[in-house]
């Protein structure tokens, strides 16, 4: 078991009336890649903020490496962020970016050289130290922004949707680097994000917030393959749910009715403490697709309708089925070429195997508040 | 063909857009010749002229008045400078911490604060400066005592008071304008509140400092209504000295050379201010 | 008369006064509105700058057919008047009845404009457009002696009066008035009102009431004198301190005279040189002893249901050497459009009665003697009636001096040249 690093205890932050972090508990692991995932407003942002020292907390306590930090303010936190605008110093040259905290720190001057240099090298952008923050892109404003933090080999490296003012590309080899980058210095990352999928990429673990809560947390694979509630299962990849009845939970494959007549079976330790009303999901690319013809294999659960929409997207098919009681259920083909596609109108059958079949608390729809950009 | 057509388009498009810039600049343009060029060649002229109101003023180029009246009236140069530049430092002393407050710590009542600091100016320049004159005597409310100790010139804390807002504003905007995240980062990377305003803060206010000194600096040089009203014996500025000479004396050659010798220095002193101190700081933002 | 309604019945004079009588009127408006007069100034001067030299027409009395200005005596019917603010009578809605009267009686319609703010402001407004050969707009100007009238009389800018419409000037002016050292034989000008240059002092601080113009420069009152920061009202004092006229001083006695308030300055014993702000420096404690104007000291003593400003210990006294006598000038400036109806008016308010009533509003000093007892028994005002302030003694006017009158812009420029460093440095 590694050394926890950040130990977040009860914690609470509440502006006025508002509680924008409610009773909130976790632990970061050592040399961990942690991110809190969620949308706008979920408190993930200001949870962050509290373990940087720029908010305090309302109710509870932080520590750092077994040290209360509380009421410490930021310069006094072995603890650095990455800024969502990156924050760097207008008036500094790139070296006085980075070698800012050292000095701070009355690092050795030959030593915030070789410091400053060596993250320079880190962050791939050797012999730009005399340059001004406003002479480099966005990219490269962003790997000094890192290069500015890592510098002070922190315990702790806090970083506030660092990539969300990069384009899509760029945001995508930044990903890359930073993983890359952690796994090198191994300091620990506390990642604040609400792209889902940049969290998953990056992450060891992951929480997903809501309204100031955490609404499940775990490694990316089991968040994704069986997320806990309705919300987690839409904000974390595309889902499709389904309302029905507990109708036998007598063996390891429950029989679960849902609208329309289909019995889809599930494994019954997944409905532990649920029922008799459940909402079941599958994941789109889960789903098999045949033409509805004949007895549907067994072993797979199945669920008839109609073909409304194929979207050709190159390396898959995108199917939008009519499903049962008016619901409507996303497939995703992988584009193997050996069998002829489905054309739309057709009757067809949607085929996946129970273990793939999760279940799911119900949750509030997203409000319109909670959309990022 | 259409190569042909078009060639023979595009030179009007480009006419009018060549123009546009000189027509949307005329309209200031004419403003700046005919208020300022003009009058100040007009001026320039009449320095250079000698005579009387009575008999007449004519054209004599005599350079040489130049020399004399900086020679009569250096003292009250001298002194122009040195009140305009301690009541410079007055006001960034004094409007320094106030526009900070109300850029950091103003919350939503920054408009307040700011109306607030404004509010005098809603009074005429001369009223503010008579109301002044109440407070600092001897008998006044408040500074009677502290003028009794001579630490309150009150020339200088006329023109200072006068003045505050100029320094003030400039400075707010350049204190508002920082990045409270840069601000943020700097004490996120281990500086202390001490750090903080003198590495990161104080540097990008800069700005504000070059433009409050210079809103502030120029007519507190210029200043007169101060020292007339506030002043006691020898607190003459220039100012008083080329209202004398031009609306008493009717020396209007001797006010017009006062004029240019005071505008001279104070362009040539800006001018080396700006090289030092502004172009440099203010481009790195830019 | 007998049917000329008393302005001030309807209403209790001193609430009246209270209610129109401006303390920041006059004197105090002085210099400031002068600093935006200044760009007045400068656009005047601007204007006629182009003008070189100037027409040295000047008509002398001696030479000129009057009737060529005045024609048969017939008033055109309209009176252009600029003056000071708040230099005339004035009732609760802001109408000069003394105006009233003129209208009713010869049926000139005054247009009465307070736009002189300081002399010298309004003579850099008016001199470039008498350079330029037109008219003022003006047919009727005050402008004070020791310097403004003497200027505009020099420069031949002043139309000359024809005395046979100043009958009553010649019976009632105070012969103190008349022929004035920079008037001879009244030939441009007539006085509108005078006042005095004295010292003002504060009785509950200096209790032995000073005696000369001399008093202003003992040590005892380090820091606490105050004196007048113009070319007139320092220098004759200075002068008539020595028991020099300034009038017949020589260059070298400007100096001598001049060399004793420099060293009261350099000792400290001056706190400051006023403009008509000495008042205030009076009032409020700056100052225990200055040179000071006797209307003022008359204003700033009376209690302030009568009007005045309610400081009864500031006390005015006329120095044994004599004061300072100067006069506010009526005049008409060259190319007026309307001579006829100045000089109608000029011989108006020579009128023992109608001095009386703006003398009982002004507090200045009237030119019209026989006004006091109009004042006294009519207007049953005996505070205003038996102040020496505004009808002195014949004795208070004994000693008194004029304003140095200057010769030509020469001799101006060398008194400047001796005096404005000692009150402007």
């Amino acid at each position: 078991m590694p050394d926890v690093d950040v130990r977040l205890e009860g914690v609470t932050k509440r502006f006025g009336e508002v509680k924008a972090v409610d009773d909130l508990h976790l632990e970061i692991q050592q040399g961990e890649f942690f991110s809190l995932l969620g949308p706008s407003g979920c408190g993930k942002t200001t949870t962050l903020r509290m373990i940087g020292g720029f908010e305090e907390p309302s109710a509870g306590g932080i520590s750092l490496g077994g040290g209360d930090v509380t009421n410490l303010p930021p310069y006094r936190r072995n603890v650095n962020t990455v800024f969502q605008s990156y924050a760097l110093f207008p008036h500094l040259s790139i070296f006085e970016n980075i070698a800012f905290g050292l000095r701070r720190k009355k690092v050795d001057r030959s030593e915030v050289q070789r410091r400053v240099k060596e993250s320079l090298d880190l962050v791939d952008l050797p012999g730009f130290d005399t340059r001004k923050p406003t002479q480099l892109s966005g990219g490269q404003q962003q790997r000094v922004a890192l290069a500015r933090a890592l510098v002070n080999r922190p315990r702790l490296l806090l970083l506030d949707e660092p990539l969300g003012a990069l384009d899509l590309k760029l945001r995508k080899q930044m990903q890359l680097e930073l993983k890359r980058i952690q796994q090198e210095v191994g300091i620990t990352f506390l990642y604040v994000t609400h792209d889902q999928e940049e969290a998953m990429t990056m992450s060891n673990r992951l929480a997903v917030m809501r309204h100031g809560r955490i609404e499940q947390l775990d490694v990316p694979e089991r968040m994704y393959e069986s997320p806990a509630t309705e919300f987690v299962a839409g904000f974390l990849g595309a889902s499709n749910l389904l309302e029905g009845q507990i109708l036998d939970r007598s063996s390891e494959l429950a029989n679960v009715g849902v609208a329309g007549g289909s019995t889809v079976r599930v494994p019954t330790a997944r409905l532990d403490g649920q029922g008799p009303t459940v909402k079941v999901g599958v994941r789109p690319e889960k789903i098999k697709l045949e033409a509805d013809e004949g007895d549907p294999p067994a072993g797979w659960n199945s669920v008839s309708g109609t073909l409304r929409v194929s979207t050709f997207v190159g390396v898959s098919h995108q199917y939008t089925v009519n499903g049962p009681a008016d619901s409507t259920l996303t497939v995703y083909a992988q584009n193997l070429g050996a069998e002829p596609a489905p054309r739309e109108g057709e009757r067809v059958r949607l085929l996946w195997r129970p273990e793939h079949t999760f279940v799911v608390q119900p949750s509030a729809p997203l409000a319109e508040w909670e959309e990022e950009q | 063909m259409a190569a042909g057509v078009q060639q023979l388009a595009k030179p009007k498009t480009r006419l009018g857009k060549r123009l546009a810039p000189y027509l949307l600049i005329m309209p200031g343009g004419l403003w700046l010749l005919v208020f300022f060029l003009i009058p100040i060649v007009f001026m320039l002229s009449v320095s250079l002229q000698t005579g009387n109101l009575e008999g007449g003023f004519a054209q004599t180029w005599h350079f040489h008045r130049y020399i004399e009246v900086f020679q009569q009236y250096r003292p009250q140069m001298v002194r122009s400078f040195a009140f305009g530049t301690i009541a410079t430092a007055i006001t960034l002393l004094f409007g320094y911490p106030l526009a900070y407050w109300i850029a950091f710590h103003g919350g939503r009542h920054k408009t307040t604060f700011l109306f607030l600091l404004l509010l005098p100016f809603f009074v005429s320049f001369v009223i503010r400066t008579l109301a002044w004159q109440f407070i600092l005597a001897d008998d006044g409310i408040v500074f009677g005592t502290l003028k009794s100790w001579h630490i309150l010139p009150a020339v200088i804390s006329g023109i200072a008071y006068n003045f505050l807002p100029f320094m003030a504003l400039p400075l707010y905007v350049s204190l508002e304008r920082i990045d409270r995240r840069v601000v943020e980062a700097a004490s996120d990377l281990y500086a202390n509140k001490k750090d903080v305003f003198l590495r990161v803060i104080f540097p990008l206010s800069i700005p504000g400092v070059f433009a409050g000194i210079l809103l502030t600096f120029v007519p507190a040089v210029g200043d007169y209504v101060n020292a007339s009203i506030l002043g006691g014996t020898n607190t003459t500025m220039i100012g008083n000295i080329i209202q004398l000479e031009f609306l008493q004396n009717f020396h209007y050659p001797v006010a017009a050379a006062l004029s240019f010798i005071l505008m001279g220095i104070l362009l040539i002193g800006i001018f080396i201010y700006a090289r030092v101190l502004g172009a440099s700081s203010i481009e790195e933002y830019v | 008369m007998s049917d000329y309604p008393d302005p001030r019945v309807p209403m209790d004079p001193a609430l009246l006064r209270g209610l129109t009588q401006r303390r920041l009127s006059r004197r105090d408006a002085l210099k400031y509105a002068g600093v935006g007069a200044g760009s007045l100034g400068l656009a005047a001067f601007l204007s006629a700058c182009g003008v070189k030299g100037q027409a040295k027409a000047s008509p002398t009395p001696s030479t000129f057919d009057f009737t060529k200005i005045y024609g048969d005596g017939t008033p055109a019917g309209v009176l252009n008047f600029a003056n000071w603010e708040a230099y005339i009578d004035v009732d609760s809605k802001g109408n000069s009845p003394s105006l009233k009267e003129f209208t009713k009686e010869t049926g000139i319609k005054v247009n009465y404009k307070t736009v002189i703010n300081d002399n010298d402001p309004f003579l850099a407004k008016i001199i470039p457009v008498l350079q330029a050969g037109q008219d003022t707009g003006y047919d009727l100007i005050v402008i004070t002696n020791g310097g403004g009238i003497e200027r505009l009389i020099r420069l031949g800018y002043l139309t000359p009066l024809d005395h046979k419409y100043l009958p009553n000037w010649d019976a009632n002016a105070d012969p103190k008035t008349k022929n004035p050292v920079y008037d001879p034989g009244n030939k441009y000008t007539v006085t509108w009102q005078s006042g005095f240059t004295g010292i003002g002092y504060n009785s509950k601080v200096i209790k032995t009431p000073p005696t000369s113009f001399k008093d202003l420069l003992n040590p005892a009152y380090k820091g606490k004198v105050g004196m007048f920061s113009n070319n007139q009202d320092l220098p004759c004092p200075a002068l008539a301190s020595l028991g020099i006229d300034p009038n017949k001083a020589t260059p070298d006695q400007w100096r001598q005279a001049a060399a004793p308030i420099t060293q009261a300055k350099d000792a400290g014993i001056i706190r400051s040189f006023y403009d008509q702000s000495y008042i205030n420096a009076l009032e409020n404690g700056d100052t225990v002893i200055t040179q000071a104007w006797s209307g003022d000291v008359f204003i700033a003593a009376a209690s302030k249901d009568f009007g005045g400003d309610g400081f009864p210990e500031m006390k005015f006294v006329f120095p044994q050497e004599g004061p300072i006598y100067w006069h506010d000038n009526m005049a008409i400036p060259l190319h007026a459009q309307h001579p006829v109806d100045a000089i109608t008016y000029m011989n108006f308010v020579y009128q023992p009665n109608i001095a009386g009533m703006m003398a009982d509003f002004i507090w200045y000093v009237t030119p019209v003697p026989a006004a006091k007892d109009y004042v006294l028994n009519t207007l049953k005002d005996p505070t205003v009636a038996n102040s020496p302030l505004i009808f002195p003694s014949a004795d208070d006017l004994a000693h008194a001096w004029q304003y140095k009158a200057f010769k030509n812009t020469q001799e101006e420029d060398d008194w400047n040249s001796v005096w404005q460093p000692v009150y402007s440095s």
